[in-house]
Parts: structure tokens; sequence; C-alpha cells
């Protein structure tokens, strides 16, 4: 099912699917590109930022960047 | 004076790579974001010495807040300068974004792959003598805490020179 990245659950892995295109660049340096595993650790409260994990190192990410990538979560 | 800047992800060690090349003391923490303005030091080589700048962290070369312009901006200041991209071998794909934006540019670079038993104890095998081969720049495994690797990155700054991102895509494209 794809969902976007904000959106996915405590704990959730899925693959990215697709970013938005100006935000490509921005986030492929923090190892986020197309095809990518990613599994969800922590969400903020208030709209804070999200903790995921990408090749075994952590990342956060404002909310309003994960409203804009979207992944292909595992069932 | 030749300048050597320290450029690498955000905690990654680049201030304690720069206490331990220099001598100085600079505050190092362990967490992302402690170094937002640039600090400067001087270590001796061999047969000359070496201006050492300590960049903010960055992940790529477009800025995102205050701490990577500074960061980009004492890049492109500095045309003549070389540069030791530090990065954290345990999370080698982003440090390698960085690290190719930097050779783009025609910087000569040193790679040092620090955190090399955070890497070790994570059981991530990283095949140095490929690497090496496929960006055609110096790569060393470095263990900043405890000095692991140091000589070899100095005897290293030598042997930098600029390599074309051009040739490093065409080998790449060759593994796949």
């Amino acid at each position: 099912m794809e969902k976007k990245l904000s959106e996915m659950n405590y704990e959730e892995e899925g693959r990215v699917e697709s970013i938005e295109q100006n935000l490509k660049n921005k986030v492929a340096g923090m190892g986020i590109r197309v095809g990518k595993n990613l599994k969800m650790i922590t969400k903020h409260p208030l709209k804070g930022p999200i903790v995921i994990e990408v090749d075994g190192a952590h990342t956060s990410l404002a909310l309003s960047v994960a409203d804009r990538i979207v992944v292909e979560v595992k069932k | 004076m030749k300048k050597i800047l320290l450029m690498g992800n955000p905690n990654v060690g680049k201030s304690v790579f720069f206490n331990r090349l220099t001598g100085a003391n600079v505050i190092e923490s362990n967490y992302p974001g402690t170094t937002v303005d640039y600090t400067k030091g001087y270590m001796k080589g061999n047969s000359e010495d070496f201006e050492i700048i300590d960049v903010p962290g960055t992940f790529s070369l477009e800025p995102k807040d205050k701490a990577e312009e500074v960061a980009v901006k004492m890049l492109e200041e500095k045309k003549d300068a070389l540069v030791i991209c530090v990065i954290d071998a345990s999370k080698i794909e982003r440090g390698l974004y960085l690290a190719l934006e930097i050779i783009e540019r025609g910087y000569p670079v040193v790679l040092a792959l620090n955190m090399w038993d955070v890497a070790e104890d994570k059981n991530i095998q990283i095949d140095i003598e490929k690497l090496k081969s496929i960006l055609n720049i110096p790569v060393v495994p470095t263990i900043a805490i405890s000095g692991k690797g140091f000589k070899e990155v100095v005897l290293s700054i030598k042997k930098a020179a600029s390599v074309g991102v051009k040739e490093i895509m065409e080998k790449v494209g060759e593994i796949k």
C-alpha cells in the first residue's frame, strides 16, 4: 500500500516510491532516494519531526518534508 | 601556506579530527551541530606547514541552514584548498554523496572513513582497495578518538589530486 512517509506508523517499514522533484537532491545527502528501505522510528507530537532508519542509521526529517515523500509500505 | 578543509556530514568527528591534527582543543560533543562556525588551526607536516579549517557539518553542497551555508561558503572561498572529507564509515552512502560533490567541484580530496570501529561493530564491510580504485583518491580508515589512521591521512595529503567525476561514474557504471 502506498502512503506518505509522514503517514507511516510506528515501526512500520517501507520502500521509497517517489520523492517530489525539487526535494530529491535535498534528501539524497541524507541517504534517502527512490528504492531505499525505511523504517519509522519516532513521530514527535504537535507536527514535530519524524525519525526514520535508513541503512541502519537514524535520520530526522521535518514533517513537511516527509509529506512530500511517498513510500510503499510492507505488509 | 597550503589550506586544508575538514568537511563531512554532521556528527562524524570532524572536530576530534581537527584537535588531533592541530593539537588544539575545540569543543567536541556527541551530537550533531556542535560546530556552527569554523575554527582554524595549524599543523606541522614533514616538509611544509598547513592551515587546517574545521568546517561545520553539511549533508550536501546545497545549503539548508546557517551552518551549511558557512560550510559551502568556506569551500567556495578557498579555491586552492585541499579537502579532507571525513565520513562515518557506518553511514557511508550519505558521506560518499558529499564526497562526490566536493570531488565534482575539482578539489583534491583525501577520504577518511572515520568511526571504522563502529562500522566493524555493526558488521559493515568496506572494500577500501575497490573504493580507492573507483574514486582514484586516497582512502584511509580512521578512528579519530583513538588516533588510528592519522599518520596515513597526513601522508596521503601529498598524494591527493583533483579527479574527474566522469571517470568515476564510468567505473561505477562498470560495477552494475
